[in-house]
Formats: structure tokens, sequence, C-alpha cells
């Protein structure tokens, strides 16, 4: 307890924590959901702050890419291929032993993220897809549990605060998500370190706002740009929108009425992935991404590229075929990757 | 009027990378559809179909959502600063 008293210190000078919020965070559970570089730095931040309790979920191994930016892993997690979770929990121990770190190695969907997300006091977005941030979204409404939305691409990153049944939430801002192959993702577009680092830090300060109590949580939509130096409040509703289904009730993504459907082709070593809406992939913007990171080609029915050791054939409509895997969430993250979903 | 447009990352394919420019307009409807005007890739990015406005977007003036305002009917002033945004992705 001395030791915890010394540890948390220089956190409870600060008079914004003081001795009773310390006390609150130590009583605290956050599930952080994805554990890449944001998750990576906000389960950093959090698990020195003294959260009591933290659950860390990715469905991922290290790659040698990812320690440019993923500060919990070294080059022994990539020779020894740990998984995110379990390396991340590891690291985290030697930093803090005296709070509860669990890693979990699972693929959140609408089957498995009620569970993962149970005893949340705040659940933190750490994962590199909008799919499973639109999950989250109808979760933590539908559970009452706030979430603290964040995302870095290229040198932008931005977060915000969805506190159900105070706030927007990230449907009534953004009723629709992208058509697959819309958006740039890390894989595609590249990150600068500092723009996960700074919105990784941001969530984590947000969250233990959020269980101290303070009453100057953000209500703003932040978004920044850390090569150019821009940091921007943008003003957003003070309400939830009354013509958002989620924070009507009506949970889409949890009930998987949307989402992408996988599914493993049996004996072909292959899974097919279909996205939902409409989408009209362009061949020629994807084949001059894919170039930069892979071998590809395409003709007007579909297009080929090798990546990561699979193959992938992908159809205008945007489903595709990870060839090389009989693995559902090797084929999705695959294509959360590198198409965008 | 003429205002600066914050052109988020996914649009910068069709203004050739810039991340601001210039439109003119006095309210939103018609500085999209000058923006559509000079960069016509544009287009097929911001509206689903002929007239409706992509719902990945939101359309903040100034820093404030142009929901809480008049949404496209929001007038703009001279110098004002839009910004376009869509939800990113990315972790
Ligand atoms: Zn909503």
């Amino acid at each position: 307890m001395q030791a915890n008293t010394d540890r948390y210190s220089r956190q409870i000078i600060f008079p914004g924590i003081g001795k009773a919020g310390q006390a609150k965070l130590g009583k605290s559970t956050v599930v952080i959901i994805g554990c890449g570089a944001l998750g990576t730095v906000a389960a950093a931040c959090l698990a020195r702050a003294g959260i009591g309790r933290l659950r860390i979920v990715d469905r991922d191994f290290i790659e040698y890419h990812n320690l440019q930016r993923q500060i919990l892993f070294d080059e022994d997690d990539v020779r020894n291929q740990i998984p995110k979770a379990v390396a991340a929990e590891r690291h985290l121990r030697k930093a803090n032993s005296s709070i509860e770190i669990e890693g979990i190695v699972a693929d959140v969907n609408y089957r498995s993220i009620e569970r993962l997300i149970a005893g949340a006091d705040v659940i933190l977005d750490g994962v590199d897809n909008l799919e499973t941030r639109y999950l989250i979204n109808d979760a933590s409404l539908k559970h009452g549990i706030p979430w603290i939305y964040g995302a870095a691409v290229s040198s932008d990153g931005m977060t915000m605060n969805i506190i159900p049944g105070k706030t927007p939430c990230i449907r009534c801002l953004f009723p629709h998500m992208p058509a697959s192959g819309r958006i740039p993702t890390c894989d595609t577009a590249g990150v600068v370190s500092s723009a996960p680092f700074v919105i990784g830090a941001l969530q984590s300060v947000e969250a233990m706002k959020m269980l101290v109590g303070a009453e100057d949580v953000s209500r703003d939509l932040i978004t920044i740009d850390v090569w150019t130096g821009a940091f921007q409040h943008l003003q957003i509703s003070d309400a939830p929108s009354p013509d958002c289904p989620a924070c009507q009730g009506k949970y889409e993504f949890l009930a998987a009425r949307f989402g992408a459907r996988t599914t493993s082709l049996c004996g072909q070593n292959a899974v097919q992935v279909v996205v939902p809406g409409d989408a009209e992939l362009s061949f020629e913007e994807l084949a001059r991404r894919f170039q930069e990171i892979g071998q590809v080609s395409y003709n007007e029915f579909m297009l080929r590229f090798a990546v990561d050791g699979y193959e992938t054939v992908l159809f205008p409509d945007g489903r595709a075929i990870v060839k090389g895997t009989n693995d559902e969430s090797v084929a999705k993250g695959l294509y959360a990757k590198y198409v965008g979903m | 009027m003429s205002v600066k447009v914050q052109i988020p990352l996914p649009l910068r394919g069709p203004t050739g990378g810039l991340s601001e420019v210039e439109a003119r307009g006095s309210n939103i409807r018609e500085v999209i559809d000058d923006l559509v005007a000079s960069y016509p890739d544009i287009r097929e990015r911001l509206f689903m179909g002929d007239e409706e406005l992509n719902r990945f977007v939101s359309i903040f003036v100034q820093g404030q959502d142009v929901r809480l305002l008049e949404g496209l009917e929001t007038t703009v002033k001279e110098g004002d600063l839009i910004t376009i945004l869509p939800l990113a992705a990315g972790g």
C-alpha cells in the first residue's frame, strides 16, 4: 500500500485527481478493445495510472511493422509469435503488478462483444476498422457504458466521448458506414506514430476524467494533424439525435443486420468476406494503393493481390475471397487492413 | 463569398492532394456545389445518388456542426472555415 501511495504520488498531487480520485481509479474497470498503436498507448497510460482492472482485447499477432508505433511490444514478441493481448499483459505487469490486467485474444464481433465489455465502467476504442466501432457503439448504448472513440491514420487523428443518453453517439454524427475501399487505413495510407500517441493519450485522460467524476469531460469532436500541428475542437450537439436508430434503442450492428459476414469455404483453404451495403470498388484506385505493398493484378471482373502471405481476390461488389487460410478472423482482419471496412 | 474548405484524407485524391481549398457560395449547399464544380471527382464521394449528401460525413462551419445551424442552408461569411469530416478508421 505504501508502495502504491508513492507510486501514484505525482498524480495524487494533481488537484483534478487527488486521493479520492485515485481511490476511484483503483476501483474502476476499463476495457480496451484493440491493442495496436492507440490501444498500447492507452493501456500503458491507464495501467500506470492505477486503473484497478484493465481488460485488453485483440485478435492479432505482432509483426515488425507494428513496432514503429505499438509501444508495448518488442522484437522478442515478434520472433516468439506472441499475440498482442498477451504481450501487452506481460509488459504491463512489469510496470504495475498491483492491478489486475487481463489480456484476451479474441475477435470482437456481435456474438462476443457483450461478454467482453461486461463489468466495464468505460470502453476505450483501439480498433483498426469502422465496423467494430459501430458495434462498440451499439453495445455501449445498450448497456449504458460510456465509450471513447479514437482513430489515427496518416498524420491525422480524431477522438470523441460517447456517453449514452447524454451525448450524440457515433451514428448520430455519421449515420452510415462508408463503403468498403473508400477509407484510408494505416496499412494503405501509412501512419506517423505521433498521431496515435496523441489520440491514445487524449482517450486515456478522458477515461480518467470520467472515472473520477470530473465535470469537464470533453463534449467536442477533437481532430488533430500532428504534421501541421493543427488541433481543432469541433462543436457537436449536446444531446443524442432523435433520428438516430442506435440512440432510439435499435442496435442494428449488434443484431448483426450490418457488418461483414465471413464464411470459411470448405476444402478450399479460403474464406469469403461479404460486406454490407452496395460497395462499388474502383479496381484502378485499389491497385494503385496495393502496388506499394504487394503484388497486384486486375481485370474488369476481379482484382487479385498478394500480401502478408495470403492471396486475396476482390470482386467489384466488395466481396472478397482470402486464400491460404480457413480462419475467418484472419480473413476479416486482412480485409479491414487493406480494403477497409 | 469565398471560404476555405478543409479536405479530409479520403477526398484528397480528387483535389490532387490539397488539404485545404477555396470555394465560393453564400451557404453550405452552394459551397459544396462550387467544390464539386472545381473537383468533379468529389461528387461521387460526397453524394448518394443525385441529391442527398452522403451520410458518412459531417460538415462544420467555423468549428460548429451544421446540424446545430441550418444544415446545408447554413449561411457562410467571407473567410469562414468549412470542415468536411468522415469518420476516421485506423488505430
Ligand atoms: Zn446516436
